[in-house]
């Protein structure tokens, strides 16, 4: 697949020249490509970029990147196995792509929010992340602003309250939920405009647990990161912290020992088999299943138990280091392990069967909550969400990190896109990822865990599978300390797919859908 | 005719819990007696989440699977905070959640506790004196109780609950 990686320079020497393109393309550590674009030439190379199918999987701002600019904006474009990004540098004012790039909308509203840029021609410009209570004009990332507790507004005149679209018609009525919900789930704000029972448009609010992720990391020495790093979602632990500690072995060229290598995958696999077992209790509940939930649930805290065992952490947290790993896992351990899986396996598919031989369930999941494929590319669908709706991108597979290439998971590819798919695929990739956890413990080699290697400067970009879906990082290391940590998790892409997957549903399926594609609220909030 | 002895020695008619942990039923015979002498049979509990990293709330929601199954002991997870007689909240608060945290506690009926439960919700923890957070959760709510962890695990969780009640009987 070599040709395939050169897709986006083959691109770029076509909206640029190849002449031209040689003094400004720079090859990152992770096979990306940086290509420095003037302003003049940034229409028409998004445009080219978007007759090509490329899908914008990030955008991002950073400050004193180049001499010559305030901000430097950055546009992830991904297309199969090639990642391209280009480098705008820009001083407060940018147009906007949000037209041809849907999902560039949120992307720009946090650079608006976090910078201050302004995007011409957006057209949605409402702030995102800091909410009504936040003074104007403050923009955290700036390097102006040193980290520090603020003073918020206390109440919220009702002129000022967030205006969300509004949807009018005879008949039409609007249910607000939350950011307060009925279950034990975290905060975020729907509002629905309903016409009967039928949803006829959604909007989601989100951002309500905004913590601050990418400001705090700053100046950190990336030691002091990878707990930020595990912190940005819970059950994605082990999946952020090994983007984090990726990057930063690849800006520091630190090759990983092989053991540590097959340690992080079983790590990564165990938290993709508990995540997709929560899911899919929670959709079981969500249908008032609970003989079939409950399968899945002792399963899972039987996954916790095993994970506390292996690790002392029941969320697999404190183990991933920079050049490996904190601690060992012993033989005896995954031996342990490994009977535990087979067990495991077998009780998976007596639960498995039984929910799906049940046909009140069955007619609940099916053409519920559909996600069209068409909607992939435009919104950066991704991870089991997009595979259920004819999506192809595993990064396991299309980028792959680690020993991946050596232990490549199974292609899983539905087409349906409701939520009986999504149910389906997440089911195939447990049974996956009990395979590959089953090969990983009889293939694993002796030796070292960890390699000591200095730290060096610079930056990169990183991405692993998490159980949701594609996780992004960028980390830059400037004078030893994080200049820069850009997340951009799964869940931040996928929120805006609910939107659509509600359309014409019932109300009362929407908990549903939404545990269907079950999203991080930390992981979108920061 | 039915009387507590025929409730007792009569076959169940549901099947045995699939799986049982002797620390989780020990704990559980506890917290029921205080429940009973403390609240009357049973302790009604909402969540809020003010900025948790969601591991917390997984904690606090496997305490309905049925390893713990905590409603035998006398706790429920209510819908609305007008029901609840204690508050769990998880997370730094945030600044965008300052306000619906307060309306939260302000909709409760009195008396009310309020728990802080992981190390975030404790004292802000790694997120502690930043822009987006007030800090724990104190700085906007008479917190009774503090569950530390990262995230505390259930039985953590319950032990923290059971030293509330005791707490409540004692004062």
């Amino acid at each position: 697949m070599t040709t395939d990686k050169d897709i986006g320079i083959r691109a770029a020497q076509e909206f640029l020249g190849s002449e031209v393109l040689r003094n400004r393309i720079s090859a990152g550590s992770n096979n990306e490509h940086y290509v420095f674009i003037e302003e003049s030439e940034f229409e028409s190379a998004i445009a080219h970029l978007a007759a090509n199918k490329f899908v914008l999987i990030s955008l991002f701002c950073c400050e004193g990147f180049t001499a010559n600019a305030a901000q430097t904006l950055f546009y992830v474009f991904e297309r199969r196995t090639s990642i391209l990004v280009l480098v705008r540098g820009i001083n407060g004012h940018a147009t906007s792509i949000a037209g041809i790039y849907p999902s560039a909308s949120w992307f720009e509203r946090e650079c608006r929010d976090g910078f201050g840029v302004e995007f011409e021609g957006a057209f949605d410009t409402r702030r995102l992340f800091l909410h009504e209570t936040y003074p104007e004009d403050f923009h955290p990332l700036k390097k102006a602003f040193k980290n520090a507790a603020i003073t918020t507004k206390k109440s919220v005149d009702p002129a000022d309250e967030y205006p969300f679209r509004e949807v009018k018609g005879e008949g039409v009525y609007q249910v607000p939920v939350g950011p307060v919900h009925a279950g034990i789930i975290e905060p975020g704000h729907f509002r629905f405009s309903v016409i009967g029972e039928t949803i006829f448009n959604l909007e989601v609010r989100m951002f309500y647990k905004h913590r601050g992720i990418e400001k705090l990391a700053e100046g950190k020495s990336p030691l002091d990161c990878i707990s930020i790093a595990e912190a940005v979602s819970g059950d994605e632990s082990v999946a952020n912290a090994t983007a984090f500690c990726m990057a930063v072995e690849q800006i520091s060229q630190i090759q990983i020992p092989k053991r540590a290598w097959y340690l992080r995958t079983i790590l990564l696999e165990l938290e993709r088999i508990c995540a997709h077992l929560g899911d899919q209790a929670g959709m079981l509940v969500d249908v008032a299943f609970p003989l079939g939930a409950n399968q899945f649930s002792v399963l899972r805290e039987e996954c916790f138990r095993e994970n506390d065992r292996l690790t002392g952490s029941r969320f697999l947290r404190g183990m991933v280091a920079i050049g490996g790993l904190n601690r060992d896992i012993s033989k005896t351990q995954l031996d342990v392990l490994n009977a535990f899986v087979q067990q495991m396996r077998k009780r998976y598919k007596i639960g498995l069967k039984i929910v799906l031989s049940t046909a009140s369930v069955i007619d609940r999941f099916a053409t519920t909550g559909v996600i069209r494929p068409a909607l992939l590319r435009p919104l950066n669908i991704t991870g089991p969400a997009a595979r259920a709706s004819g999506g192809k991108v595993d990064v396991r597979i299309n980028h792959p990190y680690g020993i991946y290439e050596q232990f490549a998971p199974k292609p899983q590819r539905l087409r349906d896109g409701d939520v009986l798919s999504r149910f389906t695929i997440k089911a195939s990739e447990i049974m996956d990822s009990f395979d590959l956890l089953e090969r990983l413990i009889k293939a694993i080699p002796e030796g070292d865990i960890n390699s000591d290697a200095p730290i060096r400067d610079g930056y990169t970009l990183a991405m692993v599978e998490s159980a949701r879906g594609q996780n992004l990082c960028w980390v830059w290391i400037k004078d030893s300390a994080i200049e820069r940590y850009k997340v951009r998790t799964a869940s931040f892409s996928n929120w805006l797919a609910i939107e659509h997957a509600v359309q014409g549903n019932i109300v009362p399926d929407f908990p549903v859908i939404n545990k269907s594609l079950n999203l991080s609220y930390a992981g979108t909030d920061l | 005719m039915v009387n507590a002895l025929t409730c007792l020695l009569k076959k169940k008619v549901t099947e045995e819990l699939p799986v049982r942990s002797e620390d989780v039923e020990a704990l559980g015979r506890e917290i029921k007696t205080t429940i009973d002498a403390a609240f009357g049979r049973s302790l009604a509990i909402r969540e809020l989440d003010t900025g948790s990293d969601n591991a917390t709330e997984i904690e606090i929601n496997n305490l309905n699977n049925p390893f713990y199954d905590v409603e035998r002991f006398g706790i429920t997870f209510v819908a609305s905070p007008r029901h609840a007689d204690v508050l769990l909240v998880t997370g730094a608060v945030t600044h965008n959640m300052a306000i619906a945290a307060r309306k939260t506690y302000d909709a409760m009926p009195s008396p009310k506790f309020v728990v802080a439960v992981g190390d975030d919700a404790c004292d802000g923890g790694i997120f502690s004196g930043t822009y987006a957070v007030l800090g724990g959760a104190d700085k906007i709510l008479p917190v009774d109780m503090k569950i530390p962890g990262n995230p505390p695990t259930p039985i953590q969780i319950l032990s923290g609950l059971l030293a509330l009640m005791k707490k409540a009987r004692a004062e």
